[in-house]
């Protein structure tokens, strides 16, 4: 009995003493801005979200501008979790120099809290605005007004195919979604699956179809439409979405329209989806997937060595035309001090003239129009950065522009389960809007 | 090297703390007059193991309680919202019933196979015996990741016409079938009958073995009384030999249940509860960890909680009728 007594005590001590103390902590306090941080002692902390081959890359450019600025870098690498090792830092006020944001999310979170520097007072952002693909700059700003650059680009809306075969066959390539949607038919009457599609990406899997629909708002809806949908402004059931995702469904789901069929697509590795293009004969003749599927491991590693003759790459068409709209993604420069030695890092990333070291390992595309394309280090790359150039406008990956319960959960998700038919379309944009948090 | 070390040091430093304060607290109630120091000793010992246990269960525990009423950032009540709009979803409602499904199948088949392999091996000869057994406990010595990786090779599927390098799909197109994606296949809940395989095979050995040293301990005698009454091999086991191993029974089969509660790792490897697949400890993994949201993910933990309640009143209850009998 005495037990059980003292026992009883000791919880509601336990309970009284957490109503009374916990309840419900404050959010992050509201301290003043960071303010200039930085005094001239010619140092910049850069802290960047990325590792390997890149980092190396990235270091490599910075260190002969150490050499002729005499300004010491300072990097801190955060590719375990930016998102997680940036926040203490910035809520703290000891924020870097500059950041390097793997996504504009956070990035504009910081500016909205007054934590970043307005880029027109670092650097002449007009100048910078008629170099860059256009849309670029508008991946960093908030309410008009620039915040970051990206000085790293990364490109999406590619569809790739067996050059050769390709060739072979006569096919031609398509201008606007209507020729897409004609070379599809046409593959498939000469009696080949036109699509290879894979989606399946262990626990991340669905985010392939969120690039297509990405891709297919933008094009239907247009940029404005696009950022609205991003932000949540019009709701996911609009019938812009629905007319992307039935555009999907229509070139690269229906029934003999894909290598392995609809069910296959869920269960196909996206990093290998695209290799039975380059079987003898081919079992597909279309791939929709970014640039970085050229990289080792992912394309036939044959095939990878002899890119240049064996794969074609085209963009993603418009509705005609003159729209080619360009969906991407890329690491964006913010500066969180505004001192001299920032303003001059931030000037050398952010010209036109500015690259990585070894472009071929680190996969690198500048995001300026008047790049030297004859820089990058093979015909596929350049041929890239050509169609890249060549965009009328650019827009972020919009899941990654999301909030991460959307972006990189329901969203993937929804698309997942529609795909592979466990939810009609309609009942998963459905599911999708309503997981948007309030 | 130095993790040996380390290793080491963290052994005898964490046995050795544990000596010194019970050292100290003993010295400490043994500097009291005597009359306090009988009354406050045995406190003086079991204080450290109930602080432990309120700084790491129960307070947490009540703290997710309060948590499971408020936003998903902890900053606002929200009163019984997270819990309304879970109920509400279709989604959750098939992670419920999945879970359900888990529960009630996965348990049962667990002891069932476990009873009848201990039964039938111990009928082989001890060289059969111990090969049978060996090979069925084996899998308990895989981690709930790594056997999940092993049957995605075993349900992997690949398009008609390529080679397929996934065993069942293998089977299924040798006898002239199209290759199915079965993971993906929710009809009757295939799928989570398959991921629940994975489960019972990891399970089985553990099962097997706990009742097949209660079988070879009930007495011979019984047995062969019933025998000689003239009992056939059914009535013996079904009426002899499980009364007499019951308690067994009920410890595996509680101890299988309350793994399949906090199953997670399958189903994560395996589909991260995609195609219907989705079980409570993978909701609330993706609730916190993926949406970031706290109030969610404390509800359909108190919801676990709530539904582990039953099973941990009725196992101290037996183990107190036990403990009474004995």
């Amino acid at each position: 009995m005495r037990w059980r007594r003292l026992f009883q005590g000791i919880v509601v001590a336990a309970v009284a003493m957490l109503f009374a103390s916990a309840c419900l902590s404050e959010s992050g306090g509201g301290g003043g801005s960071s303010g200039e941080s930085g005094s001239g002692d010619k140092q910049v902390e850069i802290m960047f979200g990325f590792g390997g081959d890149q980092s190396k890359g990235f270091k490599g450019a910075m260190a002969k501008f150490e050499q002729s600025s005499g300004i010491k870098i300072k990097y801190t690498d955060a590719s375990q979790s930016f998102d997680t090792l940036i926040r203490p830092r910035v809520q703290g006020n000891n924020p870097p120099d500059i950041a390097l944001f793997p996504q504009p999310g956070l990035m504009l979170d910081f500016a909205k809290q007054g934590k970043l520097q307005d880029l027109s007072g670092l650097i002449d952002v007009e100048k910078l605005k008629s170099t860059l693909v256009p849309g670029v700059l508008d991946a960093g700003s908030l309410d008009g007004k620039p915040y970051g650059v990206i000085i790293s680009m990364n490109v999406k809306s590619l569809v790739w195919y067996p050059k050769k075969a390709f060739a072979a066959k006569g096919y031609k390539i398509p201008t606007t979604i209507a020729e897409l949607e004609a070379l599809t038919n046409q593959i498939k009457a000469d009696g080949t699956t036109p699509w290879c599609v894979g989606m399946e990406s262990a626990a991340a899997t669905g985010w392939v179809a969120t690039d297509w629909i990405e891709d297919f708002v933008l094009r239907y809806g247009g940029p404005q439409k696009y950022d609205q949908w991003v932000k949540h402004e019009i709701p996911f059931t609009d019938p812009v979405v629905k007319q992307a995702a039935s555009e999907f469904e229509k070139l690269a789901l229906a029934d003999g329209n894909v290598y392995g069929g609809r069910k296959g697509v869920v269960s196909n590795n996206f990093g290998t989806a695209m290799n039975p293009m380059f079987q003898d004969p081919p079992k597909c003749f279309l791939h929709k997937q970014g640039n970085f599927i050229t990289q080792k491991g992912f394309i036939t590693e044959s095939v990878r060595q002899d890119l240049d003759n064996q794969v074609g790459v085209f963009q993603l068409p418009g509705v005609d035309a003159n729209t080619k709209p360009l969906l991407g993604g890329g690491d964006l420069a913010a500066a969180f001090s505004k001192d001299d030695d920032t303003k001059k890092t931030m000037e050398y990333i952010t010209s036109p003239t500015f690259k990585f070291e070894n472009i071929a390992a680190a996969t690198w595309l500048s995001p300026h129009k008047n790049f030297d394309v004859s820089v990058y280090p093979n015909k596929t790359t350049q041929d890239i950065a050509k169609l890249a150039y060549g965009s009328t406008v650019f827009r972020f990956d919009g899941s990654d522009s999301m909030p991460g319960a959307v972006g990189a959960g329901s969203f993937w998700k929804g698309m997942t389960a529609w795909v592979s038919g466990q939810k009609n379309l309609d009942e998963a944009l459905k599911s999708i809007d309503e997981s948007w948090p309030s | 090297m130095i993790r040996v070390i380390n290793a080491l040091l963290a052994i005898v430093g964490g046995v050795g703390g544990a000596l010194l304060v019970f050292y100290v607290l003993n010295k400490l109630v043994e500097m009291l007059p005597q009359k306090w120091e009988e009354r406050l000793k045995p406190y003086a010992f079991i204080l450290p193991a109930v602080a432990a246990i309120g700084v790491f269960l129960i307070y947490p525990a009540v703290r997710t309680i309060i948590l499971s009423f408020a936003n998903s950032t902890s900053t606002a009540w929200v009163g019984m919202k997270n819990y309304t709009d879970l109920l509400s979803s279709s989604d959750f409602r098939i992670t419920l019933v999945n879970t359900l499904l888990w529960i009630a199948v996965v348990p049962a088949v667990v002891v069932a196979l476990g009873l009848a392999i201990a039964t039938l091996a111990d009928r082989l000869g001890s060289q059969g015996e111990k090969l049978t057994k060996s090979s069925i406990f084996l899998p308990m010595a895989i981690s709930g990741v790594g056997a999940a990786t092993i049957w995605r090779f075993v349900y992997e599927t690949r398009p008609a016409g390529e080679t397929q390098i996934g065993l069942q799909n293998a089977i299924w197109t040798a006898f002239g079938f199209d290759p199915v994606a079965w993971l993906q296949v929710d009809t009757l809940r295939l799928n989570t009958f398959l991921l629940m395989i994975i489960l019972i095979w990891a399970q089985v050995g553990f099962s097997m073995v706990l009742l097949s040293a209660a079988v070879k301990g009930v007495p011979i005698d019984t047995i062969e009384a019933a025998r000689i009454d003239g009992a056939n091999e059914r009535q013996i086991f079904f009426r002899v030999t499980v009364p007499q191993i019951w308690g067994t029974v009920i410890t595996v089969f509680i101890t299988v249940l309350i793994t399949v509660l906090k199953a997670f790792d399958i189903v994560f490897v395996m589909t991260n509860g995609n195609f219907n697949t989705d079980i409570i400890a993978v909701r609330f993994f993706n609730e916190l960890f993926r949406n970031g949201d706290n109030g969610r993910a404390s509800a359909i933990v108190v919801m676990l909680m709530i539904a582990v309640l039953p099973v941990v009143i009725y196992q101290v209850r037996h183990f107190r009728a036990e403990e009474a009998a004995r």
